[in-house]
């Protein structure tokens, strides 16, 4: 990544901005209740390390999390976003990841293209039985929006003051 | 493209056999060759409507006001305009026996500059898909391959702090008037989510970040269902390049879902309505 090669991380979608030093990016992680949640659990409980820059908020399925979840988390403090659901074939209502799974794809690319890196959207399925993933998938998460360097566009903060 | 005689007698026509109590049509806007909608109630105004290649507006959005609900109405719809009304027929918000059709098969409208408008060049449904009497002569050209939005595919090579500069001043000249909400006939919610004096999770400023919000629900709203017909882009004050949010969704969801453009298949309720085991998964972990 290009963000590397300077000493200085500066923000990707606007590169005149330069962190500060020890920044630490919030990741807003909005997990589905059957399977993400009970697989997050299963990771404290096996002792498994996960950074802790995520903040979790428990949904009660993937198909709920509405675009708005994700702009307004994105518009306030959060740097990235991490959605969870359970696997295909395995929502506990049947067939609501399959509808969430269009939205989502729909929703990052739009986020993209008006300026969000892509990989400040992310998505995963995660069952109950699958701790390790689960930590797997945030230190990815972490690392990835680590070399974003923090977001500046659209906040709130810094139009309402 | 000239309609106006054709139009008028039909409207006369109806009201002298009572089928309808309203028609909704385009009229002389009254000091230069544009034209606005008009709402007739009687007969003796039908010679005040006309159309030629200047009504541009969708006259789709004027079946959600007070002037038209529970009445039977006559309509006259272009190509994208049926559409809507499929797509509205499709969510009961109108009643199919309510309505008149006109349908015309459009060769396209153009802007006060007299170029044709670019949803127009690149039309796939031009002949009205919902109509009682269809005016002009049907092109048949049947669904074409997708292209992809030529301003899209200037807009997606760019690197990445380019774009989104080119947005933030996009959304900063939004003036908040919701003008692009009220004229879009898809947007028929009687109370907007984005309305909402209590709300939590919306941000209601009139900011760039509350513009953002906005626009940013307005388009996935209409995300799968929008049918490029332009009404917003021709209301908003700023001049701001909504198509570009629309676009870029249909594409998406035209690209990777293989949906047909919304409300050309009567009772086809859009993308996010349906889904599909073949849906791509790639960009989840």
């Amino acid at each position: 990544m290009e963000t590397e090669v300077k000493d200085q991380l500066v923000s990707i979608e606007k590169p005149q901005l330069i962190a500060p030093p020890n920044w630490e990016p919030v990741i807003m992680g909005i997990l589905c209740n059957w399977c993400s949640y009970a697989g997050s659990d299963l990771t404290g409980t096996s002792r498994i390390q996960y950074p802790p820059n995520i903040r979790i908020i428990r949904v009660p399925c993937s198909s709920r999390v509405d675009p708005w979840f994700l702009i307004k988390s994105l518009q306030t403090t959060a740097d990235g976003v991490l959605v969870s659901g359970c696997h295909p074939g395995d929502c506990h209502y049947i067939s609501g990841n399959y509808y969430a799974r269009r939205r989502f794809l729909v929703t990052k690319k739009l986020l993209n293209f008006v300026g969000f890196h892509e990989d400040r959207i992310q998505f995963s399925w995660v069952s109950a039985a699958e701790g390790p993933k689960f930590a797997k998938v945030v230190n990815k998460v972490t690392e990835d929006i680590k070399k974003l360097g923090p977001l500046h566009l659209y906040k709130k903060e810094n139009f309402e003051k | 493209m000239n309609y106006t005689k054709q139009i008028q007698e039909i409207a006369a026509k109806l009201f002298a056999e009572g089928k309808i109590d309203v028609f909704v049509g385009y009229r002389m806007n009254g000091f230069d060759d544009n034209q606005v909608p008009v709402l007739i109630t009687g007969p003796q105004e039908v010679s005040r409507l006309v159309f030629t290649d200047k009504s541009v507006f969708n006259l789709v959005n004027y079946l959600k006001t007070d002037h038209t609900r529970r009445k039977r109405v006559g309509l006259v719809v272009k190509g994208c305009d049926s559409r809507s009304l499929n797509l509205m027929l499709t969510e009961s918000q109108v009643k199919r026996e309510n309505l008149y059709v006109v349908g015309i098969c459009c060769e396209g409208v153009v802007d006060d500059a007299g170029r044709k408008m670019q949803n127009c060049t690149e039309c796939m449904v031009p002949d009205a898909v919902v109509s009682d009497e269809l005016l002009g002569t049907p092109s048949n050209i049947g669904l074409q391959p997708y292209a992809v939005n030529p301003d899209i595919a200037v807009l997606a090579e760019k690197p990445l702090p380019e774009r989104a500069a080119y947005f933030e001043e996009v959304f900063e000249n939004c003036i908040r008037c919701n003008a692009c909400r009220h004229s879009c006939p898809l947007c028929y919610c009687a109370k907007c989510c984005i309305d909402q004096e209590t709300a939590t999770l919306y941000n209601g400023a009139n900011t760039t970040s509350g513009a953002f919000h906005a626009l940013m629900t307005w388009s996935l709203h209409l995300a799968g269902r929008c049918v490029d017909c332009r009404n917003c882009e021709k209301a908003c004050p700023s001049h701001l390049p909504l198509h570009l949010l629309h676009k870029q969704n249909e594409s998406v969801i035209y690209e990777n879902f293989q949906e047909h453009l919304a409300g050309v298949i009567p009772g086809d309720r859009g993308a996010f309505y349906k889904y599909s085991m073949q849906d791509p998964d790639d960009f989840i972990m």
